[in-house]
């Protein structure tokens, strides 16, 4: 299924629609590889994959997480002044540190799990935002 | 459904034999022994950050250069967990060799590994290490292979976590902080021991009190912080000055004891000397000052002075170091029942 972002009534697309894409990609993703490798782990490799692109995305940093899931609210406050295109670069970046991370613990077999739920939406977002 | 009640079956048991390990080592072998009804691995890993321990359980036809591939993998998963990087030469390798396959499928001598899957050992946010099941063919393992090994893993974790604090409570109620000597605890409870041993045998004890001379100007002129760097200075002179059956340790502020088992009251004084001597020529960095310090120490000696208890052991050496004190200091005095003998230094 296609992601479910519309655009605003400018015909872009506004932050909030691009966090509430990748708020429901990561619920996705969280929902999936905790079944595989359990929450603390996946809490940690979340914690990790951030750190490292926090730098080039400082409001990735405001993610919380924990074993219970990750929250965006921190994320929303600080991305009223960030562009859309710049909130789904931030997220896509993300989700690719989380994928190599999953290939170097697992070779491919959290990433084949992903796949078809979580890593083929993220190429229709990338698609669909990159119109405008 | 069989095979998944027989899996779970395997998966308790495991989990079962591993709570109940009492050493790391153990946890790898009781994961190990029960991991070949659960996958098909060529070899199974265990890294323990804290000691830089690493634990192989692997197939006895498993070549060299499988293992040091599946070494080199795990260093590097848990260089990428741990954000630190391992060095491979720190790292002490345990290989345990089983026989987890039939004959006609040992491994090829030119194996490489195919697939592998690794965990870290986490704990209550920390990464203690990883585990890693490894095989030599490819895509040997899928999602629920990972899931039980993920069970597996939290389980070693918790465990893991448990043995780290035990052995840090442990560290704390016999090591002196600050100098990384025995405690006063640990020491009365050793000397409990010792001088038993050599009332009962008749096998000579020795009991050196040993004291930093005018220690208290260091602290009034450098202040404590420096002042500590000197005890700790001390006390690895003393740590090496001994040998390997004696026990030093910090017996309060700046005063140190050692027990000297089988030590005869002559060879006592020769090592009490030799310490004496090395503190007097040894020049102590005290912030930007250099300084001299000298060390006064008595001497109580089984059956050389005639003690049915540890308590009047110590109070004999603690009586000699006062007499070193009052003969002027950097002195080495041996217990005398009216005023205790002291050598001149020479």
């Amino acid at each position: 299924m296609a992601p479910t972002v519309k655009r605003d009534r400018g015909g872009k697309w506004s932050s909030d629609l691009v966090l509430n894409l990748y708020s429901n990609l990561l619920a996705e993703l969280w929902e999936v590889v905790s079944a595989l490798i359990g929450e603390a782990i996946l809490a940690l490799l979340f914690k990790l994959a951030i750190r490292k692109v926090e730098e080039k995305y400082p409001f990735l940093g405001s993610i919380d997480i924990s074993e219970e899931g990750f929250s965006l609210d921190g994320v929303k406050e600080d991305c009223r002044t960030v562009a859309p295109l710049e909130i789904h670069r931030g997220f896509q970046g993300l989700i690719n540190q989380l994928s190599q991370l999953f290939s170097a613990l697992a070779d491919g077999v959290i990433n084949k799990e992903l796949f078809p739920k979580v890593f083929s939406k993220v190429k229709e977002a990338e698609r669909i935002i990159s119109q405008k | 459904m069989k095979l998944i009640f027989k899996n779970l079956n395997v998966l308790r048991s495991t989990i079962n034999a591993i709570s109940t390990s009492m050493e790391v080592k153990e946890i790898v072998e009781a994961a190990g022994n029960n991991l070949p009804n659960l996958f098909d691995f060529s070899s199974f890993g265990v890294f323990w950050k804290e000691d830089l321990l690493l634990f192989l359980y692997q197939e006895e036809s498993c070549p060299p250069d499988f293992t040091q591939e599946v070494v080199k993998n795990m260093i590097n998963v848990f260089s990428i967990l741990g954000e630190e990087s391992i060095p491979g030469e720190r790292i002490t390798l345990q290989v345990e060799k089983r026989k987890l396959r039939p004959k006609q499928m040992m491994m090829d001598p030119k194996a490489t590994l195919k697939s592998h899957l690794t965990l870290p050992l986490a704990a209550e946010g920390d990464i203690l290490g990883c585990l890693s099941l490894n095989s030599d063919q490819p895509n040997a393992f899928d999602a629920q292979d990972l899931q039980f090994l993920s069970v597996i893993g939290y389980q070693m974790a918790a465990i893991l976590k448990h043995f780290q604090r035990y052995s840090s409570i442990k560290d704390m109620a016999t090591y002196d902080t600050l100098t990384g000597l025995y405690n006063r605890r640990f020491f009365e409870e050793r000397l409990e021991v010792e001088a038993q041993k050599s009332f009962y045998s008749g096998i000579p004890i020795s009991l050196v009190m040993v004291d930093i001379d005018f220690f208290k100007k260091v602290n009034d002129t450098f202040g404590h912080t420096d002042g500590d760097q000197v005890l700790s200075k001390i006390s690895s002179l003393l740590k090496n000055s001994v040998r390997k059956k004696d026990t030093v340790a910090r017996y309060g502020g700046e005063e140190f004891i050692l027990i000297l088992p089988g030590a005869r009251l002559e060879e006592s004084f020769v090592i009490a000397e030799r310490i004496r001597r090395l503190v007097e020529n040894t020049l102590f960095e005290v912030g930007k000052a250099h300084l001299n310090l000298t060390l006064s120490m008595g001497i109580s000696n089984f059956p050389n002075h005639p003690v049915k208890s540890k308590e009047e052991l110590i109070k004999m050496a603690d009586q000699a170091l006062y007499d070193a004190k009052r003969g002027g200091r950097n002195k080495v005095c041996i217990f005398a029942k009216k005023s205790s003998q002291w050598a001149v230094p020479t």
